[in-house]
């Protein structure tokens, strides 16, 4: 057993939808800030980038020997025991010095109790309610099968007419 | 003021797949925050997030409180929830409405996570 500290990559669905990536980036940056793991990186299944084998090319390139897959999902439904397996399997034969160990998704837990009661007593009236999407075009493919694509809440049609569409 | 908590989730054709969320709800209840707890579903499940609203008033709610138990912003948490929590206080102008953030938002989620991955490690040195 090494004595490095284990990376970590968040594993998540992706969305053809802008935005979806930001929360996700959030949770990596504080898990980066407890200093617990060599790496922390997310990856997605589908769309959104990087993908799930990037991520796990990042956390060979800084060297570790074990990386713990965390599935960014409420449940464990057909993306985390169908869709996720084979793809960690592909990544084991690419990095074979790589020990890849697959956690349980969130599930419940006293902590979903208490993200409830959190965003419960931060509740705001109406005019807040349309939470921004400043950060959304950060993470859009630009995707043509998007629903949102060219439509005028599209926020990349919106930045590229300067909030005119 | 009579305060009601309504947990808006996506819903599943899996109904077995809501069996947190409702323990979550249990929690919540068990906490006295809140004189009613209601789940809503945007979709696939009933009740769906109207019909949800009027289980609250039934229980003479005069506040409610909206949170969506989702992951990651988008259409749904920015323009679908909002939508219909408007179609609501239209109906009921005198009942105040609030909407908080998508759970995904919270630093307890992530502490969920970083618990998710140190049980899965600890389980692999517990078989090598």
């Amino acid at each position: 057993m090494s004595n490095l500290k284990p990376a970590l990559i968040l594993f998540s669905h992706g969305s053809l939808l802008c935005g979806a990536g930001e929360t996700l980036r959030e949770h990596a940056e504080r898990l980066r800030a407890t200093e617990e793991y060599l790496a922390v990186e997310y990856g997605y299944l589908n769309y959104s980038l990087p993908s799930f084998e990037e991520a796990a090319e990042r956390c060979a390139a800084a060297g570790a020997v074990q990386i713990v897959v965390v599935p960014y999902f409420l449940v464990s439904g057909k993306f985390v025991r169908e869709d996720l397996p084979p793809r960690i399997e592909a990544a084991r034969r690419e990095h074979p010095q790589i020990e890849f160990i697959l956690a349980e998704p969130l599930g419940f837990h006293e902590e979903m109790t208490a993200a409830v009661l959190e965003m419960a007593a931060m509740a705001r009236p109406p005019e807040h309610w349309r939470h921004d999407m400043l950060a959304a075009p950060d993470f859009c493919a630009h995707r043509p099968d998007c629903p949102l694509f060219g439509s005028p809440i599209c926020p990349v049609t919106a930045e590229a007419t300067g909030g005119h569409p | 003021m009579t305060r009601a908590l309504l947990i808006m989730v996506h819903g599943s054709p899996r109904p077995e797949a809501n069996a947190d969320v409702y323990r979550v709800a249990e929690a919540v209840k068990g906490s006295r925050t809140f004189d009613h707890v209601e789940v809503g579903f945007l979709e696939c499940n009933q009740p769906d997030i109207l019909k949800a609203v009027e289980n609250c008033l039934a229980t003479g709610a005069t506040q409610i409180t909206a949170v969506a138990y989702f992951l990651h912003t988008g259409s749904h948490v920015c323009e679908d929830l909002p939508g219909l929590l408007e179609e609501a206080r239209k109906r009921h102008p005198e009942v105040e409405f609030l909407m908080g953030s998508y759970v995904g938002r919270s630093p307890h989620v992530t502490a969920l996570l970083a618990r998710r991955g140190t049980e899965a490690l600890t389980r692999s040195r517990g078989i090598s």
